[in-house]
């Protein structure tokens, strides 16, 4: 390229000379300095930006950064000490406002003044690790009015003052607060917490102190948890309003402390009107304020539950050892139930559904309903009731719903095995009387307790349902093949497995001619086709229907037992018939006798009998006769008692003994099963062992399980060891 | 001892065949043979039958100068390990009276006597306890003794040791109605008791440990009689 030295029309920069001239330096500065107090005095508008950025490029450049530096920390400082004196004179209310005013000029200026020496912020400060100029004007305004000894204490109290204000009601000028605090920020976290926050925070202590102490001398519990609450709202609104977010957990936690941690245990026990009043009255929203409060602070919750749990475990205990209430067995667990619903709604509606509460709820059912050995009993009459008549007519909805709340009682229940003896019991009644509602109910309620408790437990009753079934077809089967006894069914047998149903003594009375013809016809009819089998008629646990025609001409027909049945046909043949003669004739044992006599003469309304001596006792000299004075309202009358009823003393001392005896050879089946696993076991560990394999069917007693373990012992089962007397082995 | 009752129908074991032996053995070994012929000379002074029975007993007790209720003589039936109550076979006796190293009837009431403090060494108290119980069981398959013969024996094997336990829990267990025999665990289980139990305080008694319910019941009866 033929590029010679061209001569280029070049336009240059106009260059300073670079003099290195120290009037230079001063010159400069006079300049920006002069800027600066213009700046200060609101007078920015006639000052060329570029002109001054230029010079203080310059100065830099030229090495005069300290010079530069030096001066404007000199200048800025004088000017705020002016801006200080002016604060200090401010009066009363103004005296904020005017540090307010003087900020927002500070920040204006100081934007400007950064603008314009951005190239020493840039170059100069980075290297000489020097403040840059926007933290240097934050610095000086702290050093020189925050903390200003004529400032610093009247700022805060200003400040504390207008909170206090607010606090007891006033309004304050929040915006300008706002602004206070975000100085505060601005000038750097520390200075927001040393300058402002601390003292706040000790000066609210103080404040929510006092006022805790003036409540709850005053309120209520409902109210000062009110009043707390509001509090608590209050200061987040502030918070919000015009503080630094990060206070908020820090205020917070003084309130909580404060108003609710250090009166919790007075606010819980306050009389008439503390948790177990608001228990008791089912105030929903007392307590769901109280729980959100407590939930606040350490131990809050624990002491809600723990008083709820002491008053409920106290009320059950009442419920369940008070002698008027045992008196119905199906009332004593509707109340029962009643409480659970109660408490139910209570953890849901205001303790938010908290699992630890209703954990609390369940230990405390537990305890209680295990304190009066009848509960099982009791709650398998609830069932036998609803069963028999309570639940008609009710949707299968609440069929269920019912039902399930009873299998949460259920499964409260230590002592499983003994409401199992007393379910059968009660469910061989109803199934041989025909007396149950609904089928469905039934089903329902054995597959609840299969899946509650497993196989076992419910086979045997799944037992007594197929037996009633298949007594239905077996009585078909009967009468198809004996067409000679025409259409009426006189005669109706349910063939009962011995092992599915409660255990009877085996007991036959001499039925009547007409009946016993017939009977062997079954039974006869029934053996062709079952071989092998023997069958026994359970003469206690039959019912009958006979037409009767009374004296002058009444007409009725009776509902009675098998025996009852007995002893009236003998009136077919006698008008009279002594104790003896009916004792002889019938041969049923003497207590039921004496008892099926009493409900046949002694009872009003159904003394279908006549006896002299007109007294309430059967005696053995007495005499029977046909009342033909018997009259009713109603063409059925219904004498036979076979439904089930809460158990005599003896009766129930029998059933607990019958139980016992039932657990020893589960016990004894659980120990042999632990040992032929694990071979060699000590004592203790035996004892949870198999207290734990039985704990769904019943609680097992160490000393029981002991005895059990020495019986096994002596047939050779397990041996002890010979060194350690403490270890058992098992003997394949 | 107590005496056994004659049981007509049962059968004594088998006397084992008498080896036949003469004095003209081989040499070096005439000391042994006459000894053993000893041995076997005292056997048949007692043995009716093959055995000695109880009235052979009897006459041995006579000869050592003691009285068949003697523990003694217990303690010489469990030496020679005798199996059944009131008798001894030719194998017990050979063996046995061998383990005391005796062959005259001078040596073996000296060794009787002696037995007496070898039983009382711990080790030993033990052994010659239980076997006391075994001792007592006559019939085939029989696991208990009866509450009579238990307390009698506890009392003739123990008393000496432990005196005022021994009598205190003889007097339960005449009283309580619980317990009608006593098995082989709770007998050794006694001893263990005795042993173990800081007496009369019963400090270290603990009865969910697993002593015998007997004495569950025993410790508590106790309790309620001290208040």
């Amino acid at each position: 390229m033929n590029n010679q030295k061209k001569r280029n029309f070049k336009i240059e920069a106009f260059k300073q000379r670079v003099v290195v001239d120290p009037k230079y330096a001063d010159k400069t500065w006079k300049i920006l300095e002069h800027a600066i107090h213009e700046i200060y005095n609101h007078n920015a508008s006639g000052l060329s930006f570029e002109e001054l950025y230029r010079n203080a490029y310059n100065m830099v450049l030229h090495k005069f950064g300290d010079k530069l530096y030096g001066e404007l920390v000199t200048t800025m400082t004088s000017h705020l000490k002016e801006i200080s004196k002016s604060i200090e004179a401010a009066q009363g209310g103004l005296f904020l406002e005017e540090l307010n005013r003087k900020w927002n000029d500070h920040n204006k200026a100081l934007q400007m003044i950064r603008d314009i020496l951005m190239y020493m912020d840039r170059t100069y400060i980075p290297s000489t690790h020097k403040t840059p100029v926007h933290e240097l004007g934050l610095n000086l305004w702290k050093d020189y009015i925050i903390h200003s000894s004529k400032i610093q204490t009247r700022f805060l109290n200003t400040l504390l003052e207008l909170v206090h204000k607010e606090r007891t009601g006033e309004v304050i000028n929040r915006g300008l607060m706002r602004n206070i605090i975000k100085m505060l920020m601005d000038l750097g976290s520390s200075v927001y917490q040393e300058d402002f926050e601390k003292p706040f925070l000790e000066v609210s202590a103080e404040f929510y102190k006092g006022e805790s102490q003036k409540f709850i001398e005053c309120c209520d519990c409902g109210e000062y948890l009110k009043k707390a609450e509001r509090r608590l709202n209050e200061e987040m609104e502030r918070v919000t309003h015009y503080l630094d977010v990060k206070s908020e957990t820090k205020i917070t936690y003084v309130v909580e402390k404060e108003m609710i941690a250090n009166h919790m245990l007075r606010l819980v026990h306050m009389e008439n009107s503390g948790l177990v009043n608001m228990l008791l009255d089912d105030r929903y929203g007392d307590m769901g304020r109280m729980y959100n409060l407590f939930r606040r602070v350490p131990i809050g919750l624990s002491s809600i539950r723990e008083v709820m749990t002491s008053h409920l475990r106290e009320t059950g205990k009442q419920l369940v050892t008070d002698p008027e209430r045992l008196k119905d067995p199906v009332e004593f667990v509707q109340r029962l139930l009643d409480e659970k619903d109660k408490y139910d709604n209570i953890i849901s509606s205001a303790f938010n559904n908290d699992k630890t509460f209703q954990n609390a709820l369940n230990s405390s059912f537990e305890y209680f309903i295990n304190l009066n050995p009848r509960s099982p009993e009791f709650i398998s009459l609830f069932v036998d009731d609803k069963l028999r008549k309570g639940l008609k007519g009710v949707s299968e909805e609440d069929v269920e719903t019912i039902l399930d709340k009873v299998m949460m009682l259920f499964r409260y229940l230590q002592e499983k095995d003994v409401f199992e003896k007393y379910y059968k019991q009660h469910l061989a009644k109803r199934l041989l009387s025909g007396k149950t509602v609904s089928d469905d109910a039934e089903r329902s309620l054995i597959v609840k307790l299969k899946t509650e408790c497993g196989y076992q437990f419910t086979s045997k009753l799944e037992g007594m349902f197929t037996d009633m079934k298949t007594s239905q077809d077996t009585m078909q089967d009967f009468y198809a093949h004996h067409p000679e006894l025409g259409d009426s069914r006189t005669l109706v047998v349910q063939v009962l497995t011995t092992g599915s149903w409660p255990t009877q003594p085996g007991v036959t009375c001499n039925l009547p001619a007409e009946m016993s013809a017939l009977c062997e016809k079954f039974r006869s009819h029934y053996l062709g086709t079952h071989t092998g089998r023997r069958l026994s008629w359970q003469t206690n646990m039959g019912t009958a229907d006979i037409k009767t025609v009374f004296g002058k001409g009444q007409k009725h027909e009776l509902n009675v037992s098998t025996y009852q049945m007995c002893v009236l046909m003998l009136f077919n043949n006698a008008d009279r018939l002594n104790y003896k003669e009916i004792e002889q004739a019938t041969g049923i044992p003497a207590p039921d006798l004496k008892r099926c006599l009493q409900s046949l003469a002694c009872v009003k309304g159904k003394n279908v009998l006549r006896k002299e001596p007109m007294s309430k006792d059967i005696g053995e000299d007495d005499a029977f006769f046909v009342n033909d004075k018997f009259s009713s309202k109603f063409y059925k009358v219904k004498i036979g008692t076979v439904v089930a009823q809460k158990e005599s003393e003896p009766e129930k001392q029998e059933t607990r003994q019958r139980v016992e005896e039932d657990r020893k050879p589960q016990i004894e089946a659980a120990i042999v099963r632990i040992m032929k696993s694990r071979r060699v076991l000590d004592h203790n560990n035996i004892i949870t062992e198999v207290t734990k394999q039985l704990q769904s069917r019943f609680l097992a007693n160490p000393t029981e399980i002991k005895k059990r373990i020495e019986s096994l012992i002596e047939r050779d089962f397990l041996e002890r060891d010979n060194v350690d007397r403490k270890l058992y082995r098992y003997l394949a | 001892m107590p005496r056994a009752s004659k049981r007509k129908s049962s059968a004594p074991p088998n006397p084992s065949p008498s080896p036949v032996k003469s004095s003209a053995a081989l040499p070096g070994k005439t000391k042994t043979a006459k000894g053993s012929d000893r041995v076997e000379n005292m056997f048949y002074k007692y043995a009716n039958d093959g055995i000695i029975d109880p009235d052979g007993i009897m006459t041995l007790c006579e000869d050592l100068k003691m009285e068949h209720t003697d523990i003694r003589i217990l303690m010489l039936a469990w030496k020679l390990k005798a199996a059944k109550l009131g008798y001894f076979t030719q194998d017990e006796w050979k063996t046995g009276l061998k383990t005391l190293q005796v062959d005259t009837l001078t040596k073996l009431r000296k060794a009787v006597s002696e037995l007496e403090k070898e039983v009382n060494t711990s080790s030993n108290l033990l052994e010659f306890y239980s076997f006391a119980f075994r001792y007592h069981l006559t019939e085939e398959r029989q696991k208990n003794v009866d509450m009579e013969t238990s307390c009698e024996l506890l009392n003739l094997i123990l008393g000496s040791e432990y005196r005022s336990q021994v009598d205190l829990l003889i007097n339960y267990l005449k009283i309580q109605s619980d317990f009608k025999v006593i098995n082989l665990d709770q007998w050794v289980g006694f001893l263990r008791f005795f042993e173990e139990i800081s007496f009369p305080d019963l400090e270290n008694y603990d009865d969910t440990q697993a002593w015998p319910t007997i004495l569950d019941n025993f410790v508590e009866w106790l309790k309620e009689k001290r208040r």
